[in-house]
């Protein structure tokens, strides 16, 4: 009797705490399963009754990665709700932040916890001595994406300037235009990084399963501050009716839940904004997509690493064309204290590294949360993470256990999952 | 010999430890100064053999306990990273219900696929040092790149560890900000722990304590002059819980 | 002194761009930041404000910057260590004759006794444009304080007319500089008369309710020492700093070792410190000598109003109302303090001829000797362990040359990376090496520990005023050691012993907690040999497992079996602070005169000489009139013995 047992407790190079188990007997699969272990920090409890200009700075701590878009989709959700409209150089402020975020996080993904696995390594410390200026370059395309976010937000994890209706703080035009020339010169090493990426993707699994895809789609161009809800099986919905997509159930694996809309799960991410919004890339990142061989729609999930490299090109080409728009118009301060607290109740949506996000808060007369649900995107993944495992399990069997171990490894680091993130989804609901 | 370092994490966001990742070309001389031997969030090896634990992250669970008791058996020096490690964070407000009621918010009443379930089997958040002893510790939320430096500095050279006892003030106005105050916010700043730079306040936002008190707050003169400047009493409360709950726990004798 | 001169605006606003413009200049000049003002570096003059009301921070922080960079090691080579080099030639503009004063005062402090050479290079390296005050904040109160106006401290004083600016000479540079970038005309009478008006009606405008003018402030504190204003308003304070922070004529700091991270490098930065903060008397072993709020909020204004004074001939306050507006509890302001503190009490006053003007510290007259904080290189010949938590280092400074130190001065030993710390020295004058007996307290003590013979430190010094020694000449004398205190007592000690002929009858009474602290065992079983002195040791208490066959007993034990003649017996006495207390109350009841008694206290240094002002107690600097100090007259200072 052959058993082939694999369980990796505490998965490493992903973010937050999750495992993998996978029992195999005499050639049939006993047990494959995603489990997700990390501590509940009970938000959904603890902001009960807080004040309205207090929720992005605590939701903002659900992640450390994603916390700008945690905070955008808060602010935004807060500003639906009490009717408050924010200024152009806000928008275009903001979606740089979110640039920032994408970029900064899919660069970690890319280099520090995928790239290991692509050249058989456990982190990338040995990859410096091996492949340095690989490295470097990784370091320092990481490292413009978090002065970016600096600049704008004041800090990366935890951003500052980021309030309800508006910016505490504006960027000096004179830091704009040297970030400007930065992220300009930045393009050819994102060409060299691309270039490795290219001639590695073929140690990538050749891995198909249809499924839904599911972002933010606007006409606008390729949707990630502002949209509709966009499916690849149903079209677009409002975002304010995001509950009759997004479907969440309790599982007893899992600390997180799992969601389904029209077939058994649903992905979200880089490769499902490729998916949904391909078209609309940026020139140069178009040009990498399709190098990449990622014209929608594509079905392989371990290739959400490199459509995040394309999107790390189109955050770059669209942020210097962003900042030049500001530069033309100048920027001014703005009072963002000119609103009227009243109840209400607001949907804020944006696409963060990890897919689409949602923020969902009612307020009373004064202004303190009465009500709060969100949806994080790595909670949507969990259940297409079971059922890629399961779908790739089969393929799986001939292979040794080490071999069966990092492909399971590799497919949930392809989703880049934020595991703290999604234990953390928002439901309050209480009377007042 | 290098010194050898692992890292772990709790119950966080891990803003804490992107920190260390955030330190870009510097983390190459980090490498060079001690060997990292655990790094779960970037690092498949792992080695139960080292000298220094950075731990970050509130303890919420027995599991957790457990997880962390073990860690301080391994490690010589045990450094807590961050505001959820020092003091709990902001999931410490949890504290203020009964830990039944939060899970009953959370996933609804009565359960059935929390019933004896490791995962889900939470009690009142604690910081590490009501778990373990702690020897350094490393504010903020998320910590300050230059303080966890200076600090790692520290240990590895055999100094003390230590952290400014002097309020925000002090750097906020070395920095030249206007006072928060006077743009009409109502600012922690005097009552917490420098260390930080001032970086909220030199970007326009008021402190909201997430480095802890100082060792001798003012809390009386700071509490009048929130009011002076017109703060109500549940104002007030609400600005005191956010991060340094525990302190109104210390003060009520409510610890689990 | 030359004519006014006077030139249109634009000329003027031409010549700010002209000086931005020239790569060998830094042009620094008040901006706006929001609807506050700060000094900032120029970019253009387009952004200079003249029509500010006042900065946030005073302009010190050019010449004392808010992290100063004070000198460099190489680590990996020893202590080689070099100073830091000079940046360009500043030129700062619109700096108010308040400030100018502030900044004079700054002068006669970092030049008094020894000359710091960082400050005195940057002041130097700039050179001054003045501007007359236009728009006067809220709570200045220059007028009150007769600063409105100065007549020197300047290189250019400009005086904004509208269109016209008015330029005055104050100093070669100022007068180069008009030449070489300029053209300036003679300013006409009227012009003068309007310059005139414009400092009148300033310092008109910056009067407040002040009720006791600053010659009566010396006065007014030092009959309130114990007055309940300081306790009152101190209950408001926050113990934040900001009031010396923004203060132009605070300029304490405290110094720290910065390492790089690939630990081949340590920079020593000064950063400012303030009276206010609660750590600023801590020393090593965690006592805080001004520890209540009360303490620390009287002690500022005592050092603006009467210590200072005392020190250095003028009154410390400038009137700037930097302290009055940016306290956010509003008890700084020293108008409303001083007016309190007039109206709290009945007592007459005298006037006297003070004020905030200053006439020491002329910068083109000083030169620095030598630098004043770069350590000398020395090398540990001998380490002996004295205990378990004290050992006693012999020290050869590299050059060869003794130290050349009177017996109860200290050093302040240097270890690259790791600090600098105040060490008693513990040896007599002489020879060509000195001993420090060291207890492992922090950084710096902790990792001298770990030394060994061959390996290197750095020395400063020596400092401090030591023993009288020629005045005990022919009398007798009593030593009083507590605990650690004998390690400074020792230097006198043997001193006195190589010279026993010189001096009368000599007792030493040494006592310490347990038998296992005993400090110089070798030199106790030969004191107790000798048979030309008296000596009696004690310890509190002997625990089991370790042996003594002296008394039990608390030191003052020892006094009744020691045999001296009180009244014509000079005690020196050194120990821990509570050891003062009952030792002299127990002198005094035999009958000591208080003038024979002669201590040496502890308070945190930091720089040595007088600069930094942590040391300080009241307003004695105890790096510079102490360690040792005369019972008799230190007693007077309140802080001594608290």
């Amino acid at each position: 009797m052959r058993t082939k047992s694999v369980h990796v407790e505490h998965l490493t190079r992903v973010e937050g705490h999750g495992n993998i188990l996978f029992n195999a007997r005499d050639g049939r699969i006993e047990k494959v399963q995603w489990q997700v272990s990390e501590a509940p920090r009970l938000f959904e409890s603890f902001v009960r009754g807080r004040h309205y200009s207090e929720m992005s700075h605590l939701v903002s701590r659900i992640c450390g990665i994603c916390s700008i878009g945690h905070v955008l989709s808060s602010l935004k959700a807060t500003e639906v709700a009490m009717n408050i409209d924010v200024s152009e150089q806000t928008v275009m402020l903001r979606r740089m932040a979110l640039h920032g975020e994408n970029m900064q996080s899919h660069i970690l993904h890319i280099g520090y916890l995928v790239a290991p696995d692509l050249f058989r390594v456990g982190s990338v410390f040995p990859l410096l001595e091996s492949h340095p200026d690989a490295v470097r370059a990784i370091v320092k395309l990481h490292r413009l994406a978090n002065e970016m976010s600096d600049l704008v937000c004041g800090r990366t994890t935890h951003p500052i300037t980021l309030t309800v209706g508006g910016f505490t703080m504006v960027p000096k035009e004179k830091n704009l235009s040297e970030l400007r020339q930065n992220l300009i010169n930045i393009l050819p090493v994102c060409d060299a990084v691309a270039t490795t990426i290219l001639d590695a993707i073929h140690m990538l699994p050749d891995f198909k399963r249809e499924t839904e895809y599911i972002g933010l789609v606007s006409d606008e161009g390729y949707a990630l501050y502002d949209g509709m809800i966009g499916s690849t099986d149903t079209g677009r919905h409002p975002v304010a009716e995001y509950e009759s997509v997004v479907n969440e159930v309790v599982v007893p694996q899992s600390t997180a839940k799992y969601c389904n809309h029209a077939r058994e799960s649903y992905m979200v991410g880089a490769l499902a904004r490729l998916n949904l919004n391909g078209g609309k890339l940026m020139p140069r990142a178009k040009q990498w997509a399709q190098r990449f061989g990622l014209t929608p729609i594509i079905i392989n999930s371990f290739m959400n690493t490199v459509a995040q490299m394309v999107e790390y090109f189109h955050s770059v080409e669209e942020s210097i064309s962003l900042i030049d728009t500001l530069l033309e118009k100048g920027l001014v301060r703005e009072d963002t204290t000119q609103f009227k607290v009243m109840a209400g109740r607001g949907v804020g949506a944006v696409e963060v590294p990890r897919g689409i996000l949602f923020h969902d808060y009612t307020y009373d007369r004064e202004g303190k949360c009465v009500k709060a649900n969100c949806v994080i995107p790595t909670n949507q993944n969990h259940n297409n993470i079971q059922h890629d495992m399961e779908a790739i399990a089969p393929q799986l069997l001939g292979k040794s256990e080490r071999e069966i171990e990092l492909t399971l490894e590799m497919l949930v680091r392809a989703y880049d999952p934020c595991i703290s993130c999604s234990t953390h989804y928002l439901r309050v609901g209480f009377m007042k | 010999m290098k010194k050898k370092v692992a890292i772990f994490d709790f119950a966080s966001c891990e803003g804490c430890e992107l920190q260390i990742a955030n330190l870009e070309e510097a983390i190459i001389d980090v490498a060079t100064l001690v060997d990292i031997v655990s790094f779960r969030e970037v690092m498949k090896e792992h080695d139960d053999a080292y000298d220094i634990a950075l731990v970050e992250g509130s303890i919420m669970r027995p599991m957790d306990e457990k997880r962390l008791k073990q860690i301080r058996g391994n490690a010589g020096i045990l450094v807590a990273l961050g505001a959820c490690a020092c003091m709990g964070c902001v999931q410490r407000m949890v504290n203020q219900w009964p830990i039944e009621e939060s899970m009953a918010v959370v996933y609804g009443k009565d359960n059935p696929q929390l019933k004896e379930n490791a995962f889900y089997a939470n009690f009142q958040t604690k910081a590490l040092d009501e778990v373990v002893k702690v020897d350094a510790y490393i504010p903020g939320c998320p910590i300050n790149r230059n303080e966890f430096i200076r600090i790692l500095l520290a240990l590895v050279q055999g100094k003390k560890p230590a952290l400014p006892d002097y309020p925000v003030c002090v750097e906020c106005k070395k920095k030249e900000n206007v006072c928060m105050f006077e743009s009409g916010k109502f600012c922690m700043g005097p009552v917490t722990r420098a260390g930080c730079d001032a970086i909220c306040p030199t970007y326009g936002s008021e402190c909201e304590a997430c480095r802890g008190y100082v060792s001798h707050p003012e809390e009386k003169a700071h509490t009048e002059v929130l009011e002076k400047y017109g703060l109500s009493v549940e104002g007030i409360l609400a600005r005191k819980s956010m991060f340094t709950y525990r302190y109104q726990e210390e003060k009520k004798g409510v610890m689990q | 002194m030359s004519k006014m001169k006077a030139m249109s605006k634009s000329d003027f606003l031409q010549l700010i761009d002209v000086l931005i413009k020239d790569e060998s200049l830094e042009v620094h000049g008040v901006v706006a930041k929001g609807t506050k003002f700060v000094f900032a570096h120029l970019e253009s003059s387009s952004e200079l404000r003249l029509d500010y009301d006042v900065t946030i921070l005073p302009p010190k922080k050019y010449f004392l910057p808010q992290y100063d960079s004070m000198m460099l090691f190489a680590l990996t080579k020893g202590i080689q260590v070099e100073g830091v080099q000079e940046s360009k030639k500043k030129v700062i503009v619109g700096i108010h004759p308040y400030d100018i004063i502030a900044l004079r005062q700054t002068d006669t402090y970092y030049f008094d006794t020894h000359v710091d050479d960082l400050y005195l290079k940057k002041r130097k390296n700039a050179l001054i444009i003045g501007a007359n005050v236009t728009n006067v904040s809220k709570k200045a109160f220059f007028g009150d304080m007769n600063t409105g106006y100065a007549d020197s401290g300047y290189d250019l004083m400009v005086t904004d007319l509208g269109d016209t600016m008015t330029i005055d000479i104050g100093s070669k540079e100022g007068e180069r500089l008009l030449a070489q970038y300029a053209m300036t005309r003679d300013a006409t009478h009227d012009e003068e008369e309007r310059v005139r008006r414009i400092i009148e009606e300033a310092s008109a405008k910056a009067r407040r309710t002040l009720q006791v003018g600053p010659g009566i402030w010396h006065d007014l504190l030092e009959k309130n020492y114990t007055n309940d204003v300081w306790k009152n308003q101190a209950e408001k304070c926050l113990s934040c700093g900001t009031c010396t922070i923004v203060c132009p004529t605070c300029f304490c700091y405290d110094v720290n070792d910065k390492v790089s991270l690939n630990m081949e490098e340590a920079n020593r930065v000064r950063t400012w410190d303030g009276c206010l903060l609660r750590d600023f008397t801590r020393v090593g072993s965690g006592e805080i000598f001004r520890e209540k709020t009360e303490d620390r909020y009287r002690h500022r204004f005592m050092r603006k109003g009467r210590y200072l004074p005392d020190m250095l001939g003028f009154v410390a306050c400038v009137g700037c109302g930097r302290c009055s507006s940016q306290c956010i509890p509003d008890i700084a302001d020293p108008v409303g303090v001083f007016n309190m503190l007039s109206e709290s009490q009945g007592m007459p006053l005298e006037k006297s001829t003070m004020t905030p003007l200053s006439t020491g510290g002329d910068i083109a007259v000083f030169q620095p000797r030598e630098p004043l904080y770069i350590p000398r290189p020395a090398t540990l010949i001998r380490v002996e362990k004295l205990t378990e938590w004290e050992i006693l280092f012999e020290v050869a400074m590299d050059d060869a040359k003794p130290l050349g130190h009177d017996p109860g001065q200290f050093v302040e030993l240097s270890i690259a990376g790791y600090g600098e710390a105040p060490i008693s020295i513990s040896s007599a004058p002489g020879g060509t090496t000195f001993e420090l007996a060291v207890r492992r307290i922090g950084d710096v003590t902790s990792r001298l520990h770990a030394l060994k013979p061959g390996e290197k430190v750095g020395i400063r010094g020596p400092f401090g005023k030591g023993f009288p020694v020629k005045d005990f000449e022919g009398k007798n004398i009593l030593f009083v050691g507590g605990g650690i205190g004998l390690i400074p007592l020792r230097s006198l000690i043997l001193y006195v012993l190589n010279n026993r002929e010189a001096f009368g009858e000599v007792s030493i009474l040494y006592g310490c907690k347990r038998p296992c602290e005993v400090l110089f065992s070798d030199d106790i079983a030969a004191w107790e040999k000798r048979k030309d002195i008296q000596f009696l040791r004690s310890v509190d208490r002997c625990p089991e497992g370790e042996c003594w066959d002296g008394e039990i007993g608390v030191i003052t034990c020892l006094l009744p079996k020691a045999q001296f003649d009180p009244e014509n017996t000079i005690a020196v006495i050194v120990g821990p602070p509570i050891m003062y207390k009952f030792v002299i109350r127990d002198l005094k009841n035999l009958g000591m005169p208080e003038e024979n008694i002669v201590v040496s206290l502890e308070r945190r240094m930091k720089c040595g000489v007088g600069k930094c002002g942590h040391c300080q107690i009241n307003g004695v600097y105890v790096c510079k009139e102490g360690p040792v100090f005369n019972y008799k007259e230190i007693k007077e200072q309140p802080e001594a013995f608290s």
